[in-house]
């Protein structure tokens, strides 16, 4: 039980209990001594008072008259540390903690994206434990015990998130990934820290290797200047396009392979037969010409959907993972066919047969 | 030494300037101006708020009157005074002079 006192804060009374009280004497009587000085000394502290009574009163409801000492710590906390200079003095250490407290109150919505900032591969790990607020090593375990389990099967899993998930590749997106406001001064860190990190590894070479492959990049697909990187749908939908789009081109090049053996032993492709006029090597002309219509823009598409969603920058991750599904696609082709299709058995298994028959 | 730390004495200095302009762009109360800075890297308290005011007043750049509020005590709602307003302007003025100082210094 707490003896219950009455104050009077600049015309306004309440109740506050015992340590409240003594909370709140210290605090006035501190500011007192702060003003000392200050010839509005009691103005600012009539002020003062008022503020602390709109406090009071934020704490109080028809069945609640009494402020707790704990209400009062924190008003006081609120407050702030009288400044008896009138802000002249260099001392606000209050003030930045509440600044600091202040940023991290008004998280913005936190997105899953690829940390690439010291991560093992991708950077999904990295990613999803920041996402889920985690440590990086239980996500990883977490990782390696279903690979073992699935006899490395969660690897398929990882190369899918690895692609699907858009990367994090400027500040606001980095800052989006760990659910922080973004804002200047991690900037200047970051940039800090990753200028050390370039000096102590010395790979300027590397980078300006990538700097030239970037511009041949550039000078190669000749897209208009600088498109502004898509955002996180868009790249979402890159993640989701560029296999689809691979898968095709993967499929048109075995279908056309196909069509020339077809052509080659058979005469025909698809039962439409060569006309006689037309010489043999001329109908695998005409195959590669139909191929090139085909593909050729299967494969800008997808360069472009990568340009355009990566906002121009040459993203050497993204066309390396093209070309390890694009091989892994095709593989999966032969192997599906080998296994449902009695006619591409019987031409793998012709093959050396006409291998012989070339080379000897 | 972190960089906000470095930059303590600097937004110290700034607030003064801030307040000018809070009180410039709408009539306020001491609660407004805490809840404008409260979300930006200026944030501060009425500890430090109210001695700067009245310092302010004193130096005759604002002066506040006294205004019925629908919920409690009445309030005081600052304005800017001639000589505030001419301060405003030369700070305002000087303040984008140094920030081109500073994009024109180095990089």
């Amino acid at each position: 039980m707490q003896k219950v006192i009455t104050i009077n804060l600049n015309g306004n009374a309440y109740q506050i209990d015992e340590t409240g009280y003594a909370g709140l004497v210290a605090y006035l009587e501190g500011a007192q001594r702060q003003l000392a000085d200050n010839p509005d000394r009691d103005e600012i502290v009539a002020d003062l008072e008022q503020a602390i009574a709109d406090k009071c009163r934020g704490f109080l409801g028809p069945h609640k008259t009494v402020v707790a000492a704990a209400e009062v710590e924190q008003i006081i906390r609120e407050m702030g540390p009288v400044d008896g200079t009138g802000g002249t003095q260099p001392d606000d250490a209050g003030a930045d903690r509440k600044a600091r407290d202040a940023r991290t109150a008004t998280g913005a919505p936190r997105r899953l994206y690829l940390i690439h900032e010291g991560a093992m591969f991708a950077g999904v790990c990295n990613g999803l434990a920041a996402y889920a607020g985690v440590d990086v090593t239980i996500v990883r375990i977490v990782f390696l015990v279903l690979g073992l389990i699935t006899k490395g099967g969660f690897g398929l899993v990882y190369l899918a998130l690895a692609f699907v998930i858009p990367s994090a590749d400027t500040s606001e997106e980095r800052a989006a990934a760990r659910g922080q406001t973004f804002n200047a001064q991690e900037l200047i860190d970051r940039a800090k820290k990753n200028y050390a990190d370039f000096k102590s590894r010395r790979d300027w070479r590397r980078q300006w290797r990538d700097a030239r492959r970037r511009w041949r990049w550039h000078a190669w697909s000749v897209p208009p200047p600088s498109p502004p990187a898509g955002g996180y749908g868009a790249r979402m939908m890159t993640g989701l396009l560029v296999p689809l789009l691979s898968l095709v081109s993967v499929l048109c090049f075995w279908f056309w392979l196909w069509a020339i053996y077809s052509l080659v032993t058979t005469n025909e492709v698809l039962g439409q037969a060569l006309p006689d006029d037309i010489p043999l090597w001329g109908g695998i002309l005409i195959l590669v010409v139909i191929y090139q219509a085909v593909a050729w823009p299967l494969h800008n598409t997808r360069r472009r959907v990568v340009y355009y969603s990566f906002g121009g920058g040459y993203q050497p991750s993204i066309v390396a993972w093209d070309g390890v599904m694009s091989l892994g696609f095709g593989i999966l082709i032969v192997w599906i066919a080998y296994q449902y299709l009695p006619e591409v058995r019987e031409i793998i298994r012709t093959v050396p047969d006409v291998w012989d028959s070339f080379t000897r | 030494m972190s960089v906000t730390e470095r930059f303590s004495a600097i937004r110290k200095g700034l607030l003064e300037f801030l307040i000018l302009r809070i009180i410039a762009s709408d009539k306020v109360y001491v609660a407004d101006m805490l809840k404008r800075l409260g979300t930006t890297e200026f944030a501060t308290q009425e500890g430090t708020l109210y001695p700067l005011l009245s310092k302010m007043r004193r130096e005759g750049l604002v002066d506040y009157e006294w205004q019925e509020s629908d919920a409690g005590p009445p309030r005081k709602y600052y304005e800017l005074t001639a000589k505030g307003k001419s301060q405003l302007a030369e700070l305002n003025e000087y303040w984008k002079y140094i920030n081109a100082t500073i994009s024109q210094l180095g990089r």
